[in-house]
């Protein structure tokens, strides 16, 4: 028998861990850690709004439109409610729907990506649903959701579940036909491993890393889908604040009360600024294996 | 970093006016982030005009950064940091960069390894020929015209109706002839030509080789080929450098080298490697161990850890390349340096004396086999044509057995394999596995032909999932053969110790391991449903020379002590003369010759057998001269076949240049006996007999 003479030349290498290890090893790198952190304190202060506005985001003062002063930092809207309870809530919402419509529509966009393993009828059926999703501009698609479940959280979050199947189902497909011819895949089936196992235990963990940085990428995205229908009045419906809405409102006082756009504005820029740099970062974390 | 000695070009009886090129103590490296890799060091080369200089190594070795830092293209992070590089007596590494451009191209040009990426798929033959003209300072008309004259010069066939053809239009061997169209167009008096045929197949490399021969003697131009193929070497190369560690170990005229090597490792990787002419009785002597990693490499010789002959001194001291014997041959070795001989290296016999050889019943058997390969492709508007990537093949595989499958790309090798495993299903035909013979495809048989027969994957980087541990990928395969949970670690261990890895690598991923070791695991999963015949996809083919002749022990040892049968498919009819009892050769979906691996090798009795042995290159000088049969033309496409005799467009004795032999055209020959034993598809099959 031969004897292991051979050097393990790669041994002084990192050993790649499972998908979440390396998701946690890209939050090690600056930009996953600003990334990481500013989401972290974004959905802090999201979860505690309650606890720091004991006063809840209705609470109607005389002054309408007011200046910031010691009572309202960012002053009041025109209806004479906090800016800065009204935002802070609002981010409660927006994270609420971003972070239940987008994994959501990862996984359902996923499954129909891998629905081709079934039959190759239904993945190439799946695949033309895909294309009519994608024919049809995100606003449109959003305001017929919105005629058939009528406006509210409910529409938005079909909204943003529907617009980003195509994003997840063409990549799951991609990846999928990638895998399927891999020889580790082979090796599976020549030795008797059923589909289901190939796939979950071969596939999906081979393919998962593009989709993961994808709905990092598609949570900016959503942000400005919400965004886009409160603007055209579709979207969540007063007296609930919501970061779209309260741009919407607020961008009627500009001249008069410019902290009005300035507290949506500045939380809606640094959610995005949260999501891009994690995005970043897993993309580099996932590429350098 | 060792101290780096000052390298005496050695003595050479090339004459200074006589070297084009000389390289004078490069040293490359690539500064990143773990550090400073020193990818070639302290190297020095001479090209002389109108010679071919072979510079051989394994991977890691430096001899593709050694051709690129002449032509100041080493990729980023790279830089060539020391020594000079002297083209006609200027230094190419003081040149300004605009300087530099202008001589790219038009004083030394460079051809590529793979033909289908270095031509621009969105851009007609014609135009890319002229535009290396054009750059140059050539008036379009005049470089259209040039362009046409450079594509007959390369053996375009028709190359007035060619010339407006895209890339794609071409096969593999054709573009490569472009690439070197290109190559020439500036009328260069030197070509770098990186691995130039390691893409192509045996038959096409034969044309591109004695393409560049033919321009050498032609035209004078001076060749630096690159290359891991001791074979391609001494067939085409007048000076031959070997590289190891980022060193020039070696160097001398290729007769020297190839009569006598005055550095072990020259020395053992020639007896390492399979020849055609030597039965496989007895054992390689494998070279232990891998190519070294040139991130860290060992002190001293970098050689050392694997030598047999390694001193103290080799391994603190790097040993400076010294001539010998005013020949022009130089080495770089302490031990050969004070005049001891290399010892001759026997081949130990296999183990445990004459091998229990092929016997008994048939393990796997195909049946009149044929797979259509377009039925994958059916869409909405109906089926395709059917295409036939195997079309009627039978043979079968005993225990203890090696049948050896030979062929080209493209004739339909890997597409049997994968049928027999069940990845293909057989338009028509049936494979009957074990020794009752079950029929594979039916309901009852998929169990015994899981278990019977195992698959052995080329790509050693690709046939492990990198997300599994070895232990994890082991495991599924005892799962698969039923193996409790329980006792799993403990037949994973006995897996690796039998293909001779380490158990305490069981946890690792598998991008800790080297090419071989990855293969070994491959080996150890296919081994741990204890099959009865593995079929081989080429599972050497991607290794470094080196490692091959371990892969190639070890599957030898492995079918003496558990009996298995193997189907080992290759390209390399070396290592297929070394493993196989028996062997069939495939052309364009069918088999044309089978037998007894002696009878087949001694006494070729199809012209394309005849043709495939005689193009491959054989690591030794004296063959250089032999009469070679090199086969115009491409393979068919499998879509529309030849009538009668698919071998009949290529073949020496067919129509071509017998064109009353119509029956060639009109009736398929079918496999009949021949006086030497084998079976032979051809209505002139003694003919070649004469020939080879």
């Amino acid at each position: 028998m031969t004897t292991d003479t051979e050097t393990t030349s790669g041994a002084a290498r990192r050993e790649s861990g499972g998908a979440v290890r390396r998701y946690l090893a890209a939050l090690r790198t600056p930009r996953g850690a600003i990334g990481a952190g500013l989401l972290g304190l974004l959905v802090l202060l999201a979860v505690l709004a309650p606890v720091l506005f004991p006063g809840g985001y209705d609470d109607q003062g005389d002054n309408a439109l007011a200046g910031a002063s010691g009572a309202h930092w960012m002053g009041t809207d025109e209806l004479g409610r906090d800016i800065v309870a009204r935002t802070i809530f609002g981010l409660r919402t927006d994270l609420t729907l971003l972070l239940t419509a987008v994994p959501a529509s990862a996984v359902i966009g996923t499954l129909m990506g891998l629905a081709g393993v079934i039959s190759r009828w239904l993945g190439a059926g799946m695949q033309r649903l895909l294309d009519v999703i994608l024919g049809f501009p995100g606003i449109v698609l959003g305001m017929s959701v919105v005629l058939v479940l009528g406006t509210g959280w409910s529409a938005l979050f079909v909204s943003i579940l529907v617009i980003g199947l195509p994003l997840f189902g063409r990549q799951a497909r991609a990846g999928l036909q990638v895998e399927q011819e891999r020889e580790y895949v082979l090796a599976a089936r020549v030795l008797g491993v059923r589909r289901r196992t190939v796939l979950t235990r071969h596939v999906l963990p081979n393919i998962v890393d593009p989709i993961v940085v994808n709905a990092a990428v598609y949570m900016v995205v959503a942000v400005f889908i919400e965004a886009g229908l409160s603007i055209v009045g579709l979207g969540i419906q007063p007296p609930i604040p919501s970061l779209g809405a309260m741009l919407n409102t607020g961008a009627r006082y500009l001249e008069v009360h410019p902290a009005y756009v300035m507290g949506p504005g500045l939380v809606l820029l640094l959610l995005t600024l949260a999501f891009t740099l994690l995005s970043n970062a897993l993309n580099k974390a996932v590429l350098r294996r | 970093m060792n101290a780096v000695p000052q390298t005496i070009v050695p003595e050479t009886r090339h004459d200074e006016e006589n070297a084009l090129l000389e390289v004078r103590g490069l040293r490359t490296e690539f500064r990143a982030a773990g550090g400073t890799v020193c990818a070639v060091n302290d190297v020095s080369l001479a090209v002389r005009r109108g010679k071919v200089l072979g510079v051989v190594g394994e991977s890691g070795s430096g001899k593709s950064v050694t051709a690129r830092s002449i032509l100041r293209m080493v990729p980023e992070p790279g830089r060539v940091v020391g020594g000079e590089v002297l083209f006609e007596g200027r230094d190419l590494l003081g040149l300004s960069e605009p300087n530099m451009r202008a001589l790219r191209g038009s004083e030394i040009a460079m051809v590529f390894q793979d033909p289908q990426s270095a031509l621009n798929p969105v851009l007609t033959v014609g135009y890319q020929v002229a535009e290396a003209l054009i750059v140059h300072g050539v008036d379009r008309r005049t470089a259209r015209r040039r362009a046409l004259e450079l594509l007959q010069q390369v053996g375009i066939p028709d190359a007035e109706r060619r010339i407006d053809d895209y890339p794609y239009q071409f096969s593999g061997g054709m573009r490569q002839r472009v690439v070197i169209a290109i190559a020439l167009a500036g009328s260069p008096s030197l070509l770098i030509a990186d691995e130039p045929t390691t893409a192509l197949d045996v038959t096409i490399q034969a044309q591109i080789l004695r393409l560049l021969g033919r321009l050498r003697d032609e035209l004078d131009i001076a060749v630096l080929m690159i290359t891991h193929d001791m074979g391609v070497v001494a067939e085409t190369c007048d000076d031959v450098v070997v590289m190891y560690g980022g060193r020039v170990v070696e160097q001398g005229p290729a007769e020297m080298i190839f009569s006598r090597q005055e550095h072990p490792y020259t020395a053992d990787l020639l007896k390492a490697m399979p020849r055609m002419d030597e039965d496989g009785m007895r054992r390689l002597p494998a070279i232990p161990g891998a190519p070294p990693d040139p991130a860290a490499l060992p002190s001293g010789c970098a050689f050392h850890p694997r030598c047999r002959l390694a001193e103290d001194e080799c391994r603190t001291t790097v040993p400076e390349l010294a001539p010998r014997g005013g020949t022009g041959q130089a080495a770089a070795c302490w031990v050969t340096g004070r005049g001891a001989a290399i010892p001759p290296l026997d081949r130990a016999p296999a183990d445990g004396g004459d091998r229990p050889g092929p016997g008994g019943t048939s393990l796997l058997s195909v049946e009149n086999v044929r797979v259509n390969v377009a039925s994958e492709r059916r869409s909405l508007f109906g089926r395709p044509d059917p295409v036939y990537a195997v079309d009627g093949v039978s043979l079968s595989v005993a225990g203890g057995e090696t049948v050896g499958l030979v062929g080209e790309s493209g004739c339909g090798k890997s597409t049997l394999a994968r049928t027999i495993v069940g990845i293909n299903r057989p338009a028509e035909g049936t494979v009957r596995v074990g020794p009752d013979g079950v029929d594979a495809f039916t309901g009852a048989g998929t169990r015994p032909l899981r278990s019977t027969v195992q698959y052995v994957f080329q790509d050693p980087y690709a046939s492990l999932n990198p997300r599994r541990t070895v232990r994890q990928s082991l495991g599924e395969a005892l799962e698969m053969r039923g193996v409790p949970r329980g006792a799993r670690a403990a037949e994973a261990s006995e897996l690796m110790r039998r293909v001779g890895l380490n158990e305490g690598y069981l946890d690792r991923y598998p991008h800790a391991f080297s090419g071989g070791q990855r293969q070994r695991i491959g080996i150890a999963r296919a081994l741990a449903v204890q099959p009865k015949v593995l079929i081989c996809d080429e599972p050497v083919s991607a290794l470094d020379v080196s490692i091959q002749a371990q892969i190639i022990n070890l599957l030898e040892s492995l079918r003496d002590d558990l009996g298995l049968g193997y189907l080992f498919i290759a390209h390399d009819l070396s290592v297929v003369r070394h493993l196989s009892d028996r062997v069939a050769v495939m052309y364009l979906g069918k088999i044309v010759e089978t037998g007894p691996v002696d009878a087949v090798y001694s006494s070729p009795q199809h012209p394309y057998t005849v043709a495939l042995m005689s193009s491959s290159p054989a690591p030794d000088t004296t063959a250089r001269d032999r009469e070679r049969i090199v086969l115009t033309g491409d393979l068919p496409s499998p879509k529309n076949p030849p009538s009668g005799c698919r071998f009949r467009t290529r073949c020496p004795i067919g129509p071509l240049t017998h064109p009353e032999r119509r029956i060639c055209a009109e009736e398929e020959p079918p496999l009949a006996e021949t006086p030497h034993g084998q079976l032979a598809a051809c209505h002139f099959a003694s003919e070649m007999a004469v020939l080879s």
